[in-house]
């Protein structure tokens, strides 16, 4: 590290040392005037546009001074002082390499081919110009340590607003971070809306914790408990159950790009086992840091279950781009550094809310991390191959999937052996076979039994049989040519690498080698150089303990904007210096202390978030000066999301199958009662149920859902099969019901059975009964009462917007 | 041209909703426009049709003519460079014959008679060059400006920057009688809302309701009248709901987008159906997939779709490894005569001004052979052209070396075509950007340089 710091140091001072030598020789005057009169408008035209100090430096070159040309770009020095003829300007000029050549529009004439070359010898005579090359600006990390979301958290306690010991503060504030929200309303003249009564309030609740309806007994039940803390043991309940995992791991399943069905060429399998790994993490309230630190590194982690190997699915299943083969090296290494690309995209933003793939190709531009803090973490990616893992930490994973291989070559083998025995057999008992076939035949049944007794034997390897799931392991991919011919082949290698930096992001033009470390603007001292294996542990580590306030105010957020519908802070996935600013900062910070002081309990914050005021705020308000809500002076009326509506039709209709985890399923079957959550993503082609309603594209992270209404979406529930089927579904459903239930609690409203079944669908669906203009509506719509009316009854109420957003 | 309010209203009465029906009719006539960002100065095109040859046609059959290619055919001339990515053999001649067309007099290959004659409405760009050989990223290249199927693509920049011109129509749309290689990724919305996300259309059953999704109800008993009834109360129902939550516009937006949705069947169904052209007109673009696609684009375009894009067939039938020569042949039959009846049928109607049309490939194919008679995919040098919408015709512009491989003078990178893309339709394309992950992100990255010469001064 210290040598190559001090090479790269001594180059610098060589390089200046030669452009002041050559500076300093005055040109002549007929040089310059050649310069002037030959090569200055040959410069104009066809090169200061991209290489100058005052338009662009492409290539980090300017070509408008003698010093800048000598000082040279990515590649070094444009003229070579100690060999002219061998200049990087003239080869490229020249276009003798492919990969270099300029102008990029068009070769020069052989005639301006020959001036320049003759001006490079003539020692570039160019007039001594006051341009000072301006430096690029250095990344002041050091600055960027004191920006907001990366600093520690303070050993002061925060304080409450000062306001918010006045009775009227006293009585709304239900929560500490209540009296911050009250704080910013009344310093901007808002104050909070009324409580919701307590049949929306519940609604809502369920919804946001569940993603499913509540039931019309279960409202009245709680709106008719009189205990001060019903709410709050309601909210435990609802934490307790199952489902909680099912609606809340779909959150965290966007951020990591989840899907059922990766690329073709893909070699993972048994996604749905990370799936599940989330949502039981969920229901279990795992830690969130330790939650974190399993999907990075579960296989080095000491303590962790065989079962947590699943976490690294976050890693297993990383989009991959097709490698086409038969393509040289340098195309092939382009693509896998597309891929490092991707993860440091997925991963810097999941977890940590910047995105660090910026530095790909440059220092960020506007936030502090440097181009080697991007290679210092692609070394990480760079030897974590991609692979199916099985959930036992014993077990040699590649040795299974090997002997899985050959298992199914030898099992078609088998199957085509075992035809051939069988017709040799038929034939044998109608004719008798000659010697040739006997002994043919014979040889087919060994060959058999040899086969049988292979599959067996590789079955018996230890973890044959186990349940696995797509993971990472160490090893280093590289990209190698074919021994002979054309082409690329990809091998790994146990001996894990750092990686080089890749000028301006070209893994054929590789700069200095960096040491895998953590981010430099999120150390405290000077990153240590992580050492073991691929470096995956390290990581893990130094996320925590360099950064774990950034971590906990990233979660933090994002769980109080998927309550909200609103962050504190609105770029959930961008805590850099560009991202907004927080909303409430002191809230922020004091939520994610207090979170982290919790032991990173998920359930702790959503009960917290909850019982907060600010959440029980109704959603109806004539005051319209805060259109984007950001003072939260109400609840904002809500829009399901695609999963937690179809969910909410299934459960309505009574088809909804309760089954946690599993295997997926295919949303094109109308009929199926699982859980939206289980429907197959696929990650190159959505089903048309979740592309329509802006579920996100699983080919990278996503930071939020960005909803949005559309007619295609209202085409589905106007005329889809599946609608068609849910409305079917809800009147069979109202006709069961109808059956089994004599007396539907105000029997003595009830005048008829036409009203008596709208009543039912209304308490089905709203949770409530419906006014006497609803009813009428119903009764029009009915007329005759024929099943047809009734099912298109079904239909418009299960698409009206009151079924579809929440109070 | 298009059916009439009045015509529209006649429609719903004739449905049998009776009065009620027709005060809904009303109501439904308000068509909300998806705004967008806006232009940024007077564009020049107001839509685009994108015909787009998947697999990648060679160059040198049909608008770059080569004869040292046949000179040196079965050789490979010392000093040239033509190292390809994969290995190929010799130069492979050129069996296809090429003059001077038009008053432009822009060569034209024999195989594409009827196009040569707009040649004088045709920028031919003979020196693009993308930036990887596999049609994977290349489609995702020519589609989103990079190599991975992460960033939105051309189409939903568009309708992101542009909005709606017709509110019952998509305002991108993707056509494929089949499934082009890496399907509904080349249309992605990639970060952009959902919105702006293309809506394929699969035209090899020419039955409109079979082209959009859930266009048309799915029940056998369907009747048109009780669905009317059912947005009736639905309307009253969502309007009461409306009334006591403050005019939430996210309400309004989805009574809206219902409402839409409903005159969208009509008006869809008409737009998407080609079999309502007279016959003049489809005897104009004569018969096959590609025809329909033509016709359909341009009945889209003249209602308002900002960007349909027609991609030539199911897979890369472009993709000729094998076969080349009578591949291309039967290909170039099956689009020339569509191409010259898209270009007329434009003009006629006054449409060519501000209607841009696009063709080509992914990219280029090599001047050597693959196998015996095939040729492989050549990201170095290719050929697209433009036509219409501020575009000059009658020109080529740029030039490959002698052998057709790769791009030698006033290179064109995709990136480039991008810019001059969006500055025809209005937009400077490193304005036109949109915030995600930290930083402003825009169709052609870091780079991108408008073709300001091939662009019409007046």
């Amino acid at each position: 590290m210290c040598r190559l710091w001090l090479q790269s140091v001594c180059a610098l001072i060589l390089v200046a040392w030669l452009a002041r030598l050559a500076v300093s020789q005055e040109d002549s005057r007929e040089g310059l005037l050649f310069f002037e009169q030959k090569i200055r408008p040959m410069l104009v035209t066809h090169c200061f546009e991209c290489h100058s100090t005052t338009t662009e430096t492409n290539g980090g070159l300017v070509l408008d001074s003698k010093e800048g040309i000598i000082q040279g770009g990515d590649h070094g020095a444009a003229v070579d002082l100690k060999n002219l003829e061998a200049s990087l300007i003239l080869t490229a000029i020249h276009y003798s390499d492919p990969e270099f050549e300029m102008p990029p529009k068009g070769k020069l004439s052989e005639r301006d081919i020959a001036l320049f070359e003759q001006w490079v010898k003539m020692g570039l005579p160019y007039p001594a110009v006051d341009v000072k090359r301006t430096e690029k600006p250095k990344i002041d990390i050091e600055a960027g340590k004191q920006h907001w979301a990366f600093r520690d958290f303070s050993d002061q306690p925060i304080s409450l607003p000062t306001d918010s010991s006045h009775p009227s503060a006293l009585a709304w504030a239900a929560r500490r971070h209540d009296a911050f929200i009250l704080a910013q309303q009344q310093a901007n003249g808002m104050q909070p809306n009324a409580a919701a009564d307590k049949r929306t309030l519940y609604r809502r609740a369920k919804f946001d914790l569940l993603g499913l309806p509540a039931t019309f007994e279960e409202i009245e039940a709680f709106a008719n408990n009189p205990q001060p803390d019903a709410f709050e043991q309601q909210i435990e309940a609802w934490l307790a159950m199952p489902q909680y995992g099912e609606r809340w791991s779909r959150a965290w399943l966007e951020l990591v790009r989840y899907c059922d069905v990766p690329e073709q060429w893909a070699e993972i399998h048994h996604t749905y086992r990370y799936r599940d790994w989330v949502l039981n993490a969920f229901n279990e309230d795992m830690p969130y840091d330790r939650f974190v630190r399993l999907q990075i590194a579960a296989d080095q982690i000491e303590d962790a279950r065989d079962e947590d190997l699943a976490a690294l699915g976050f890693i297993g299943l990383s989009p991959t781009y097709w490698k086409e083969l038969q393509l040289p090296v340098e195309i092939i290494k382009s693509i896998v550094s597309d891929e490092y690309e991707e993860r440091i995209y997925s991963w810097s933003s999941t977890f940590l809310g910047v995105n660090v793939s910026c530095a790909r190709c440059h220092d960020h531009k506007t936030e502090p991390f440097t181009q080697q803090d991007y290679y210092a973490i692609a070394g990480v990616f760079a030897n974590s191959r991609l692979v199916d893992r099985v959930l036992d930490r014993r077990i040699d994973s590649l040795q299974v999937i090997d002997a899985k291989k050959q298992v199914g070559e030898l099992e078609t083998k088998l199957t085509k052996l075992n035809g051939e025995i069988v017709a040799a057999e038929k034939k044998e008992k109608e004719v008798t076979l000659n010697e040739t076939e006997k002994s043919e035949l014979e040889k087919k049944r060994t060959e058999r039994d040899q086969i049988t007794e292979q599959i067996a034997k590789l079955k018996s390897i230890p973890g044959y049989d186990l349940p696995m799931a797509p993971g990472t392991i160490d090893a280093t991919l590289e990209v190698k040519p074919v021994e002979q011919g054309h082409g690329s082949r990809i091998v790994y290698v146990d001996q894990p690498k750092e990686a080089a930096i890749e000028i301006r992001g070209n893994p054929n033009k590789l700069g200095e080698v960096i040491p895998r470390r953590y981010l430099t603007v999120l150390s405290d001292q000077q990153p240590v150089r992580f050492s073991n294996g691929s470096g995956r542990l390290d990581l893990a580590n130094a996320m925590l303990e360099q950064s774990g306030p950034l971590m906990a105010r990233v979660i933090v957020n994002r769980i109080w904007k998927l309550h909200f519908g609103r962050g504190i802070v609105e770029t959930p996935s961008d805590f850099g210096t560009q991202g907004e600013r927080p909303s409430h900062p002191e809230l922020l910070e004091d939520l994610a202390r207090s979170f982290v002081e919790n032991g990173w309990s998920l359930k702790w914050l959503h009960k917290e978030i909850m019982l907060s005021s600010a959440y029980q705020q109704s959603s109806r308000t004539s005051d319209t000066r805060d259109p984007g809500n950001q003072y939260f002076a109400r609840f904002p009326l809500r829009r399901l999301e695609v999963e937690a509506w179809r969910d909410t039709m299934l459960a309505v209709t009574g088809r909804l199958d309760s089954r946690v985890g599993g295997e997926p399923f295919d949303l094109n079957q109308t009929e199926n009662g699982r859980r939206t959550l289980y429907g197959i993503v696929v990650r190159r082609e959505l089903a048309d149920m979740l592309r329509l309603y802006d579920f996100p594209d699983p080919v990278t992270h996503s930071p939020q859902r960005l909803p949005t209404s559309t007619a295609l979406q209202q085409l589905f529930v106007l005329n889809s099969p599946f609608m068609l089927s849910q409305a079917r579904g809800l009147f069979e459903h109202v006709q069961r019901l109808e059956t089994q239930d004599k007396d539907f609690s105000d029997s003595t409203h009830v005048v008829d059975s036409t009203q008596r079944r709208i009543r039912l669908v209304y308490r089905l669906l709203y949770g409530r009964f419906p006014n006497d203009k609803e009813l009428e509506l119903g009764r029009q719509f009915v007329g005759d009462g024929s099943p047809e009316a009734w099912q298109l009854y079904c239909q418009t109420l299960l698409g009206s917007n009151e079924f579809w957003f929440v109070d | 041209m298009f059916p009439s309010i009045m015509n529209r209203r006649s429609a719903l009465c004739n449905m049998g909703g009776g009065l009620g029906a027709v005060a809904l009719a009303d109501a439904l006539q308000a068509a909300p426009m998806l705004h967008g960002t806006g232009p940024h100065f007077a564009p020049k095109a107001k839509r685009i049709i994108h015909l787009f040859m998947n697999g990648g046609p060679f160059q040198c059959d049909l608008f770059d003519p080569k004869p040292d290619l046949n000179r040196f055919a079965g050789q490979k001339p010392t000093g040239a460079d033509l190292r390809t990515e994969r290995p190929t053999g010799t130069l492979m001649a050129v069996p296809f014959k090429f003059a001077k067309r038009g008053e432009s007099g822009v060569e034209v290959s024999e195989l594409l008679p009827y196009t040569a004659g707009c040649i004088d409405d045709i920028c031919v760009l003979r020196s693009l060059y993308t930036d990887n050989p596999n049609h994977g990223p290349a489609l995702f290249m020519m589609n989103n400006g990079t190599l991975t199927p992460n960033r939105p693509t051309l189409g939903a920049w568009l309708s992101y920057g542009l909005g709606n011109e017709n509110e019952n129509l998509p305002s991108f749309v993707v056509c494929c009688p089949g499934r082009p290689v890496r399907f509904a990724e080349l249309w992605s919305n990639g970060f952009l809302p959902g919105e702006h996300q293309g809506t394929y259309v699969n035209h090899s059953n020419l039955d409109p309701n079979k082209m959009i999704p859930f266009l048309s109800n799915a029940s056998a008993n369907f009747k048109s009248e009780q669905q009317l009834k059912q947005l009736e109360l639905m309307r009253k129902l969502n309007q009461d709901h409306l009334a006591t939550r403050n005019q939430n516009p996210d309400l309004e937006a989805r009574i809206q987008a219902m409402e839409t949705a409903f005159r969208m069947q009509m008006e869809a169904s008409e737009a998407f159906d080609v079999q309502r052209e007279p016959q003049h007109i489809r005897q104009l673009y004569g018969t096959g997939h590609f025809a329909n696609g033509c016709l359909l684009a341009r009945r889209l375009a003249e209602r308002g779709v900002r960007f349909t894009q027609v991609y030539y067939g199911n897979g890369q039938p472009w993709d000729t490894h094998a076969g080349h020569n009578e591949a291309t042949r039967k290909l170039c039959l099956d689009i020339d005569q569509p191409i010259a009846a898209l270009l007329t049928d434009l003009k006629q109607r006054g449409m060519l001004d501000d209607t841009l049309v696009i063709w080509g490939g992914e990219f280029g194919r090599t001047p050597t052979t693959e196998g015996s008679d095939g040729r492989d995919h050549n990201p170095w040098g290719f050929t697209m052209w433009l036509a219409g919408g501020g575009v000059q015709g009658g020109m080529a512009y740029g030039a490959t070396d002698p052998f057709g491989f790769k791009a030698m003078q006033d290179k064109v990178h995709i990136h480039d075509l991008h810019a001059t893309i969006l500055h025809l339709m209005g937009f400077d394309h490193e304005k036109l950007t949109y915030r995600h992950a930290g930083r402003d992100y825009r169709l052609t990255d870091i780079a991108g340089n408008v073709v300001h010469d091939i662009i019409r001064s007046a």
